[in-house]
């Protein structure tokens, strides 16, 4: 039995409606109890901030592409170089670090789950391979369907049931979590040198268009009752006037799900832009936002982008080849047979550019007019926009005004005319940041029962303890503080145990996958459908045997059941 | 003026590389301990060197490091230099003067690969050989050095200069394969023979004062100056370099 009895914690739990109040948490064997012995290990939190571990609901952190952007960089390499140390594995890179790297740096900012934003269904096996080399964080693959044939067989059908079928046979085959669509039929498009411009556009050689993808998806996982909604990255990602693709596409959703939103849109960021080229780009986060603030069945992720160096990332084929015709840097693109694609290419983000300026200002913008905290999570789509290390500064952006303007002043001129960044004064508080960091990610991700996000009883004894104290802290004024505070964790625990002590490494103890086992009754399995296993045998490269993952890879899975209406 | 010298002592395992990225002169004000690894273990400065130090000053301009003894398989030393003097009385190990700027390096011997790599600013002066990649890019960095000038005595490897963004390279004997790959600016200047020189160049002079082998048949003739073919080029990259030759090798592509 290990029992652990934090005192003095200033503690902010919104899923239970704790708003900063001063308590003991007692933990026992990985759990939040409700009392402990009297002879446990003692942590004095000292009237420091205390929160749930962290959740980042959109990060790329582990598989192909991820591995890729690894190996065409070198240079990456030579930055965040740590010797191994105590119980820390050696680490190495900054915009890409080694699988050790993300973790520990997640692990020192109270991170304790990340959920990868995009795993190909054929290359699930190195996914869950590194899975596996990321301790201490708690992991959950979004599977790409954005050019999976059989889906799009059954959207050409309209056949709803069809659809599930697939996706509830993949992700159970895949050890998968959530449905990710990567600009739904442009990836597919890409295969064949095009891409498509609107959610009106046919998708070469099939008979639909993007719209039927995402409004089958999102009936196919509702009808599945997936803890996940349908995670979307929308088409036209990254081009000037592309804010009208993304206004379309959040009226696509009706409100399907009491529990939680029914459409999750990633990196809004990257799709909230204005004008009709790069010379005139400008923000349209008002609109994008308006939107999402009338939509309670749409959560959105900001992509946020910050300055420096960095690696994108993505299924996204043919946005990628765009941004190689801009950079002209060494670059990538892969496709996966009947499944999806992906690029990647290394990419400056600088403040003399007044493109990169707006963008940095529209994903402000977005967390600060979203009124709902609840609807706007805090993330870089990391590394896209920028390394995950990067969250801190975020918060600190988010919480003072002050700071903020500070900034506003060093960036290109033109940001002040072309968004409306100056003129908004709200800041956010502890709380906010607390939903944007974890609750809301738990919420959004449909892991509040598995003991994710929250400190009720019974809860996982995921815990971050950071050193300010927010009855004595003015974010607004001492951002400073705030930033370093939310680099650094006192403690950071992970099932009951201490795993970073002042970013220091105390533990390294394994991680878990969450995946889906979606239960689908006999007429739904599509491996006794014939005409599936037919096809399957003529269009893919591998046996339909051979493409599902074994338990071996998964050997530390949590089998989330569900069951069709 | 201060005065450190650094004396190797005998090592057991003499091929064993030192990683010592802290020999630059500012690190010798006052007394702080310092640490260089060997291999995959931490040591002292003291305990792989005789540390002599002479005076006292408080500004890293007035501080000679001499670096004595078999210092052939020591690293990195110089980098991130920004000012004083390094002088290395035998060979030097790679990396030597990485990303350095400002200061001197003087080494005596051999220099190993990636000397002077993505330096700034500064200067190196090499009086023998200097290996592979000598003030180019790291591998994947899309910039070589960019600022300051490296003389190198006697002859190059391959890759000299790689992606050279800025500053001048001077090598008074031959150099390899492939030198001024990828030059996107700067001056490089080799008295002797070179082959396959200036591929993909983009902007930027190369001069080559001896033979030049297996010229690339991407380069465009413009004219001649001072005796020396002018050539301009990459043009397989729509590239405005400056290319000017001695002598082409005949029977390659370009004559």
């Amino acid at each position: 039995m290990h029992e652990i009895l934090i005192k003095n914690a200033f503690v902010i739990d919104p899923i239970q409606g704790i708003h900063g109040d001063i308590m003991d948490i007692s933990v026992r064997d990985g759990r939040i109890v409700d009392k402990v012995s009297g002879t446990c290990e003692v942590i004095d939190a000292g009237g420091n901030l205390t929160l749930p571990g962290g959740i980042d609901s959109h990060t790329h952190v582990c598989g192909t592409k991820v591995n890729f952007g690894r190996y065409m960089s070198p240079e990456d390499m030579r930055a965040g170089r740590t010797p191994r140390r105590g119980a820390m594995y050696h680490t190495s890179g900054y915009t890409v670090p080694t699988t050790y790297g993300n973790s520990y740096r997640y692990s020192k900012m109270g991170y304790t789950t990340l959920l990868e934003g995009a795993m190909a269904p054929m290359e699930a096996r190195h996914t869950h391979e590194e899975f596996a080399a990321t301790p201490m964080q708690d992991m959950l693959a979004n599977t790409l369907f954005d050019g999976n044939w059989n889906l799009f067989e059954a959207v050409g059908d309209k056949d709803i049931r069809q659809a599930a079928a697939v996706i509830g046979w993949t992700l159970s085959a895949v050890r998968g979590f959530g449905v990710k669509l990567t600009n739904p039929g442009g990836t597919e498009a890409w295969g064949f040198g095009d891409d498509l411009s609107s959610i009106d556009e046919t998708v070469p050689n099939w008979d639909i268009t993007p719209r039927d993808i995402i409004d089958t998806s999102i009936k196919a996982c509702e009808f599945l009752h997936l803890p996940h909604s349908v995670h979307l990255h929308c088409n036209n990602l990254g081009m000037p006037g592309n804010y009208r693709t993304t206004l379309q596409t959040l009226d696509i959703p009706s409100d399907l799900n009491p529990d939680r939103q029914t459409l999750y849109l990633t990196h809004v960021q990257f799709h909230s832009y204005g004008g009709s080229t790069w010379g005139d780009i400008s923000s349209e986060a008002e609109k994008v936002a308006s939107s999402v603030n009338t939509k309670p069945q749409v959560v959105i992720d900001m992509g946020q982008v910050m300055f420096g160096r960095t690696m994108t990332m993505t299924a996204d084929g043919p946005m990628e080849f765009r941004l190689y015709t801009l950079h002209h840097n060494k670059w990538s693109n892969h496709d996966v047979e009947l499944e999806t694609g992906s690029g990647v290419i290394p990419v400056y983000y600088s403040r003399k550019s007044p493109v990169n300026s707006i963008m940095w200002a529209i994903g402000l913008e977005l967390a600060l007019l979203v009124k709902n905290p609840w609807q706007c999570m805090l993330t870089t789509d990391n590394p896209n926009g920028a390394p995950f290390v990067k969250y801190p500064e975020i918060i600190g952006l988010l919480m003072s005004n002050l700071y903020r303007e500070k900034e506003l002043d060093q960036v290109h001129k033109l940001t002040t005319d072309r968004t409306s960044l100056g003129t908004i004064d709200r800041e956010l508080s502890f709380e906010d940041i607390a939903v944007m960091t974890r609750a809301g990610q738990a919420k959004a991700l449909g892991i509040i029962d598995q003991g994710k996000g929250h400190l009720k009883e019974g809860a996982l004894a995921d815990i971050a303890i950071y050193p300010v104290k927010p009855d004595q802290t003015d974010p607004s004024l001492q951002y400073e503080e705030v930033i370093g505070a939310f680099q650094q964790t006192l403690y950071t625990l992970k099932d009951g145990f201490v795993v970073n002590r002042d970013g220091e490494v105390i533990r390294g103890i394994p991680n878990r996958t969450f995946w889906v086992n979606a239960n689908l009754p006999d007429d739904m399995d599509v491996m006794k459908s014939p005409r599936f296993v037919e096809k399957f045998s003529r269009y893919y490269s591998v046996d339909l045997e051979n493409y599902m993952v074994q338990d071996d890879y998964v050997e530390r899975g949590i089998e989330m059941n569900t069951h069709v209406a | 003026m201060m005065q450190v010298t650094l004396t190797m002592k005998p090592r057991a395992k003499p091929f064993l590389p030192i990683e010592a990225e802290m020999i630059v002169p500012m690190n010798f004000i006052g007394s702080r301990e310092l640490f260089v690894w060997e291999g995959n273990k931490k040591r002292r400065l003291e305990d792989v060197f005789t540390v002599r130090k002479e005076g006292n000053v408080n500004s890293p301009e007035n501080i000679v490091v001499i670096l004595r003894g078999d210092t052939g398989r020591v690293k990195r030393v110089g980098e991130y230099m920004s000012s004083g003097i390094i002088t290395i009385e035998g060979d030097i190990g790679m990396h030597c003067g990485n990303f350095m700027r400002g200061g001197n390096i003087v080494i005596h011997g051999n220099a190993d690969g990636w000397l002077g790599r993505e330096m700034r600013a500064g200067s190196i002066l090499c009086h023998g050989n200097a290996g592979d990649y000598c003030g180019s890019g790291y591998r994947g960095e899309k910039r070589g050095m960019r600022g300051g000038k490296i003389e190198i005595m006697g002859d190059a490897g391959d890759y000299l200069g790689e992606y050279l963004t800025g500053g001048e390279i001077h090598v008074h004997g031959n150099a390899g394969m492939f030198a001024g790959a990828e030059m996107r600016g700067g001056t490089l200047k080799i008295d002797g023979d070179v082959r396959i020189p200036a591929a993909n160049m983009s902007k930027g002079t190369c001069i080559i004062g001896g033979v030049a082998h297996e010229m690339l048949p991407t380069f465009e003739k413009t004219g001649e100056k001072n005796g020396m073919v002018v050539f301009h080029g990459d043009v397989a990259n729509k590239g405005k370099g400056e290319l000017m030759i001695r002598q082409v090798q005949e029977n390659s592509a370009l004559q």
